[in-house]
Formats: C-alpha cells, sequence, structure tokens
C-alpha cells in the first residue's frame, strides 16, 4: 500500500516537474515576445518619427532652397549693381546705403505677407552691408533699412568677409512677446577693379517654421541658435531647460544631426535637431523637431498588454496543453512504475519460491544422500550373508541358484544406492568435478571390451568409428559413466543379432559422440520423459537413473545429451563434451 | 590787375604766332607695358587692374602742375558713350570745365560718379538728349565714371588745376609748349595710382627735355 502512494507521489512529482518545464519555456516565450515587440514599437516610432522629420525637413530644405535660390539671384544681381560697387569702391560709403535702398525697395517695401505666404515671398527684414573687415557698416538711417537691436546687429558680424554665399540665423527681440528667428542671407561683394571680396550684403527675413503635417503627432518645431532654443510653443523656462540639453547633446555627439529623448511638461518626447547652415560662418543654428512620445508609449502600453494577454493565454493554452501532454507523456512512465511495481512484487515472490524449492532440494538431496548411506550398510550386511551361505556345500542345486539371483539382487541394488547417491550430491550442488584431458575413444574401447565380455545371449555386432585419441575436457570418472550408462542401455534394449554403431568426432571445440543401436523404438510420447528419473521401459530391466545421470553429468561437463532419433529399429543418442583445450585445466562447480 | 594779365596770357597762348618768350617742354613717360596685341583701330579704355584704373593701350597725361589761376570761361569738354564705352575713355580738363555726355548709343545710359572729387548722377537719358546732359568738374581729382545701366563701362576724367596738360601718345612722347617760365613740377599721371614729378626750371623760348623714367 505504501508503495503504490510512494509510486502515485513518483508520478505527481513527474507531471509536476514536465509542467514546470513546459511553463518554464512559455514564459521565457512570452517574455522573449514581449521585449523583441517592445523593441521593435519602439524602433519603429523612433524610424516613423525621424521619417516624419526628414519628410519636414526636406520639405521645408525644398522651400528654403527655392528662396534661397530666388535670392541669391536677387543678392546677386544686386551686388553688381554699378552704384554699389561705385559707393564700395570709390569710398563713398555714406552713399552705399542710399543707392543700396533704391535697388532693394521692394524688397523692402513689399507688405510683409501672412505667414502662410512667408515661405514664397522675398520679403526683406532688413539689410546691412559688411565692411572689410566683417564688421556691419552702420546704416545712416536704420529705419530704412530694418531696425535691428545691437545684440542682433552684433550677431551679424563675421570674422571675415565670406567667398560664398552664407546663411545664418539669429535671434532677435522683435516684440515683447518673445523672440523671433530671423535666417539671414550673407552674399559677397567682389569688387570691379581688384576681385577681391570688398564688402557683403546680408538680408534678414523672417525664417521659416515647420508646418506639422501629422494630424496625430503634435510636432513642435523651432530653431536653436546662439545657444537659445526659439520654440514659441514652449515656456520661456522650458525653452531654457531644453536649450542646454540640446548644446549638451550637440557638443556631445558633434554630428550635423541627431536625435534624444527628452522629458518635456512631465512627458516624453522625441528631439531631433539638424544643422540648418553648415559650413556657415555665422553661428551654428539647428532645426528642432519636438514630437511626443505620449501616442508611441501609449501604443507600447497597449502592445504590452496584449503581447501580455497573449502570453497569458499562451501560458494557459502551454498550462492545459502541458496538462494534457504531462497526461499522456506520463501514462506510460506510470504504467512503466505500475509494470515496475508488479515485477518487483513477481520476483520477489519467486525469489522466495526459488529460496523454499532450493531450501527443498537440498533437504531432499540430504535426505537422498543420508537414505542411499543408509540403505548401503544393509545391503552389504545382506551381500556379505549371501556370500557366506553360498561359500557352503550343503545346499541343494536350487538353493544355490536362488542364493546367486538374491546376490545379483543385491549388486543390483547396490548400483541404484550408488546413482541415488551421485545424483543427490549433484543435486546438493556438491559434486565437483576436475577438468582434465580425458581420453575418450579409450573410454570407449575399454566400455565395449567390458560390454563384448560380459554373458549374453544377444550376439550384438558393434560397429565403431572414431580416431585413437580423442580429447575432451573433464572428470574421466564421470565420463566414463556417461559412456557407461549410454553403452550399456544400448546393449540392453538390443534385439538379438543387433547391431550397435560408436561414432565420435571433433566438431569445433566440441567432442560428440553419437551411440546408436538396433532395437524397438522409444514411444514418442516416452519419448519426452527417457530423461527424468526413474522412467525407464516398461518391459526391460533396469532402474531409470542412468540416462538421468548420463545427462546430468553432461550439463556438469557443460555439454548436452539429447536423443536423436528413435523409430525404425533405430535409436541413437548423441553427447556433446566440451573438447580439451591444449593445456587447460581447472575446476568446475556444479550449478 | 592779376586776372589782366592772366586774360592777357591767355590770348596770347591761343595765338598761334605769338611772340611772347613761352617756354616749352617735351619728352617721353616711361609706360607701363601693354600686354594687349596691338590693333589697327587703337581704342582707348578704362582697365582696372588690382583695383588700380588706368587706360589700356596705356598713356599718361602730362601736366605742369598749378595752381594756375582758372580762366574766366572754358571751352565745354565731352565724354561721349559710343558703343557702351566712354570716348574718350580718360579725359583732362581744367578745374571749372564743362563736360558734356552726349549719348551717342542707341540704348539709354545713366551716367554717375561716386567719386569724392566730384559726385553726380545724370540718370537714365535718351540717346540725342537735349540739351546734352553736362557737368560742370570744379575740384582737382580724379571722377570715375560709370554707367548704371552697363556696369562694365568705366571713364576716367582727370581733374587738374592747370591749363598746361597733354595726353601723351601710345609711345609716351609729349610735348607741351606755351608754358610760363620759372620754376614748376612737371608732372606724369600713369593710372590712378601712379603720378610721377619732376622739378623743372622753365625758361622763356627754351625747349626742356624731360623724360619720366
Amino acid at each position: 500500500m505504501s508503495s503504490t502512494a510512494l509510486n502515485q507521489r513518483g508520478v505527481a512529482s513527474f507531471r509536476t516537474k514536465l509542467l514546470a518545464a513546459i511553463m518554464l519555456v512559455v514564459s521565457a516565450l512570452a517574455a522573449l515576445g514581449l521585449y523583441f515587440t517592445e523593441r521593435k514599437v519602439m524602433g519603429d516610432a523612433e524610424r516613423d518619427l525621424r521619417l516624419d522629420f526628414q519628410a519636414e525637413l526636406s520639405s521645408l530644405h525644398k522651400v528654403q532652397e527655392l528662396r534661397h535660390a530666388a535670392l541669391a539671384e536677387r543678392c546677386s544681381a544686386l551686388v553688381s549693381k554699378p552704384r554699389i560697387h561705385a559707393a564700395l569702391e570709390d569710398n563713398a560709403l555714406d552713399l552705399l546705403y542710399p543707392s543700396a535702398k533704391d535697388e532693394l525697395r521692394d524688397l523692402m517695401e513689399e507688405e510683409e505677407p501672412a505667414s502662410k505666404q512667408a515661405a514664397s515671398s522675398l520679403h526683406a527684414r532688413f539689410y546691412r552691408f559688411l565692411d572689410g573687415a566683417g564688421g556691419v557698416l552702420s546704416p545712416p538711417h536704420p529705419k530704412d533699412v530694418g531696425v535691428l537691436s545691437a545684440r542682433a546687429e552684433a550677431q551679424l558680424v563675421l570674422t571675415k568677409l565670406p567667398e560664398t554665399q552664407q546663411i545664418g540665423y539669429l535671434s532677435e527681440q522683435a516684440d515683447p512677446a518673445g523672440e523671433t528667428v530671423d535666417e539671414v542671407m550673407a552674399v559677397p561683394i567682389f569688387s570691379t577693379e581688384t576681385g577681391n571680396v570688398i564688402s557683403a550684403l546680408v538680408v534678414g527675413f523672417k525664417a521659416f517654421e515647420l508646418a506639422g503635417k501629422r494630424a496625430d503627432a503634435e510636432m513642435r518645431s523651432g530653431i536653436w541658435v546662439n545657444r537659445r532654443l526659439h520654440l514659441p510653443s514652449l515656456p520661456p523656462s522650458t525653452q531654457a531647460a531644453l536649450s542646454s540639453e540640446i548644446a549638451n547633446a550637440v557638443a556631445r555627439f558633434d554630428r550635423p544631426q541627431s536625435n534624444f529623448t527628452v522629458t518635456v511638461n512631465g512627458a516624453l518626447h522625441l528631439l531631433f535637431y539638424k544643422r540648418l547652415n553648415p559650413d556657415s560662418l555665422f553661428s551654428p543654428a539647428y532645426e528642432i523637431c519636438l514630437y511626443p512620445l505620449a501616442s508611441s508609449i501609449a501604443r507600447q502600453h497597449r502592445l504590452r498588454w496584449q503581447v501580455g494577454g497573449a502570453g497569458a493565454l499562451l501560458l494557459l493554452v502551454g498550462f492545459v496543453a502541458s496538462h494534457i501532454v504531462a497526461a499522456r507523456f506520463a501514462v506510460p512512465v506510470e504504467q512503466l512504475a505500475v509494470d515496475s511495481e508488479k515485477n518487483r512484487a513477481q520476483r520477489k515472490r519467486a525469489e522466495a519460491a526459488l529460496a523454499s524449492t532450493s531450501e527443498e532440494l537440498k533437504r531432499s538431496a540430504r535426505y537422498s544422500a543420508d537414505a542411499s548411506h543408509q540403505l548401503k550398510s544393509p545391503v552389504t550386511v545382506l551381500r556379505a550373508g549371501l556370500e557366506t551361505l553360498l561359500a557352503r556345500e550343503d545346499f541343494t542345486p536350487e538353493v544355490y541358484d536362488e542364493l546367486s539371483a538374491l546376490l545379483h539382487q543385491t549388486y543390483r541394488l547396490t548400483g541404484v544406492i550408488d546413482d541415488l547417491l551421485l545424483l543427490s550430491r549433484m543435486d546438493a550442488g556438491h559434486l565437483q568435478i576436475g577438468c582434465e584431458p580425458v581420453n575418450l575413444s579409450h573410454l570407449v574401447e575399454e566400455w565395449l571390451d567390458d560390454l563384448g565380455a560380459l554373458p549374453d545371449s544377444l550376439a550384438v555386432k558393434i560397429e565403431k568409428e572414431f580416431p585413437a585419441e580423442l580429447y575432451v575436457a573433464g572428470e574421466k570418472r564421470y565420463t566414463s559413466l556417461i559412456v557407461q550408462n549410454l553403452l550399456e542401455n544400448a546393449r540392453k534394449y538390443n534385439r538379438p543379432g543387433g547391431r550397435i554403431r560408436v561414432v565420435a568426432r571433433k566438431e569445433n571445440n566440441w567432442v560428440v559422440l553419437t551411440i546408436g543401436n538396433t532395437g524397438r523404438s522409444i514411444a514418442p510420447r516416452a519419448q519426452e520423459h527417457i530423461f527424468e528419473r526413474f522412467s525407464a521401459g516398461a518391459n526391460v530391466s533396469g532402474h531409470g537413473l542412468g540416462l538421468n545421470l548420463a545427462l546430468e553429468l553432461a550439463r556438469l561437463h557443460q555439454g548436452h545429451l539429447r536423443l536423436l532419433r528413435s523409430g525404425e529399429d533405430w535409436t541413437e543418442f548423441e553427447a556433446r563434451l566440451p573438447a580439451a583445450p591444449p593445456g587447460s585445466d581447472g575446476v568446475v562447480k556444479s550449478a | 590787375m592779376q586776372w589782366c594779365w592772366l586774360v592777357s596770357f591767355a590770348i596770347c597762348a591761343l595765338l598761334p604766332t605769338s611772340v611772347l618768350a613761352e617756354a616749352a617742354v617735351e619728352g617721353r613717360v616711361e609706360l607701363p607695358k601693354s600686354h594687349s596685341a596691338p590693333v589697327v583701330v587703337q581704342r582707348y579704355e578704362i582697365i582696372t587692374k588690382g583695383g588700380v584704373l588706368s587706360t589700356s593701350p596705356p598713356v599718361a597725361v602730362v601736366y605742369l602742375d598749378g595752381p594756375f589761376s582758372k580762366p574766366k570761361s572754358l571751352p565745354t569738354k565731352q565724354v561721349a558713350q559710343k558703343d557702351l564705352a566712354f570716348l574718350p575713355s580718360l579725359l583732362p580738363v581744367q578745374a571749372g570745365t564743362k563736360v558734356e555726355f552726349p549719348n551717342l548709343d542707341d540704348t539709354y545710359h545713366s551716367i554717375f560718379s561716386y567719386s569724392p572729387a566730384k559726385r553726380f548722377d545724370l540718370g537714365r537719358y535718351r540717346p540725342e538728349e537735349k540739351p546734352i546732359p553736362s557737368e560742370v568738374f570744379d575740384r582737382p581729382g580724379l571722377v570715375t565714371l560709370r554707367c548704371d545701366i552697363h556696369e562694365h563701362m568705366r571713364g576716367l576724367i582727370l581733374v587738374l588745376s592747370t591749363p598746361y596738360f597733354v595726353v601723351t601718345d601710345a609711345e609716351g612722347q609729349f610735348r607741351l609748349s606755351g608754358l610760363p617760365s620759372g620754376p614748376h613740377t612737371l608732372k606724369a599721371w600713369i593710372d590712378s595710382k601712379t603720378t610721377r614729378e619732376h622739378p623743372v626750371e622753365l625758361k622763356g623760348g627754351g625747349t626742356l627735355h624731360v623724360d619720366f623714367p
């Protein structure tokens, strides 16, 4: 009962382990799926926004390029005007701005366009000329050329005059509400006399603003220039904080464009920046785009839930499946466990039975041995008495015959007792045989001689076919007993005028001895029992131990004895005994 | 008294058969090498090279440096615009001279100057504009003429405070005659940045030979 409980506990533990393993795998898969999905979502969001930023920028750039091209054309036409050249070259700087005023009138005096059309318009907010050292030539009437604060004007100063057109950005406290950013274009003025750059015209425009095209993403854009951020939709303090972050990023990455995440008003944002005026002599300016990550984070959360739900579902399915699988897996295992339990019980029973049988066998063998000894003594006494009686000469011949018959019976009794004794020793496992080369041919010859000397009326013809030297490994006494038993049987069950054929040969590691004889065959039903004890033929004298003894002895020699055939006036036995290997010896204990 | 003398001097100067004792200077100005290939019809134009205005092929203006008193009236000179160029491209005038700028082209011109010696702006005018746009140049100095429409056009008016001046030929040969005797400074304007000078002691009736290296 306890073993069954133990067994069930084992099975349950196996199931639990299997379940745990499957759940572990499912959990790991779900976690991995979650991880990769989240990464993908984040990466996708970033990529989408970057693409959006790039698209915004590229559209901005297209517009800017158009304006720049138009502007550059205007400006280069302008700076090649003879009056401007004359003013610069003929040292008539006082006439510079008045001359330019006429030329730039259309640019300056156009109606300030609505912000939407700002992109296509060439309305200039101000213009200035730079002197040979890059400093700003002060205009005589700033109102005519666009008023600039001293700080803004200082931003126009270049370290040297540009050889090519330059784009710059400057922040300007245009109105009390906040700062505006102007885009400036500097066009070099080459002297017609020397070919050198003698001045530059700087024209300032209202900077473009990125218009967020994505309705869902509340993109905010601005410009970061002179370490100041201009993102009008943000409060100044936030702008200042962001500005320093951008400054750090720009200093750290040293790349014309990049992105990083920032927290604005407590919400996570992705900030892109890109240099607007690469390789410009003006201070670097960056286009800044701020994308709220709220939607992507929400999507991420949603996905996390979805993946988590899917994982849980998977886990549940896995649980059920694992349960089923575990049960299926467990069935054979349980069966195995039950079977093994059964087998164990059976084995125990068999062992117990074996033990008792062996005990019984031992007891019976001991009994048989005891009995043999107890029997031998009275037989010997009996024989001695009979021989004494035979020695007397005062009996009638009938009495002598009777006494002789009795004496013969005592000999027969002695033979039976000897056989029983031997068998009982074998059964008890006490018989030990040596393992020495025995010349089987010699043994057969001896027994055949003895057979021929026996006084009987059968007149049996002997046929022999074996080499003179044929050695088997065994003990001579018992090998001889096997040969004796077989030969005696061959003579005993023969018919008058019959024959005995003895053949011996070596087959591989075996010596095969076949002894056949003519005479009545053994009935098929009796053939099965001829090797059992006390199963001699009913009509022939014999105590029925000989064949059994011969078989047991052959087995003791690791050999075998069997009936080859019996029928049609011919019965043949075959004994297989191990051939003696050259120079071998040892002791084989009977099983 | 002085201007009586001047008037008589002027009259004498205008008279070829003057019997007054006048001095003359002749010589040669070493002109910068012209790199342009010689052409059959020599046209002089103003070229700028390294910020220096000069004529091409090079010529020089040799003058006896003043000051000399201005005559009451001076002949009107002309700088025409022909084939989108000033003709002559270099005009020496005595201060106070009125210069007319006739437009001989089929297009508009807008001649102006921002030069310190004379700032003026004639504005756009047609060919055959009447009266012919003109300006009086009364401050000595070099005046760069430009056209607001044709940015390549350059002309030079060298306003001098002397009536004694001559433009050399292409080889640099010059001859100035009818000069007042006495110690003077003879100058040779070669380009906008180069003016050579040479002190001379003029004597009536004599011809001095001065070469500008």
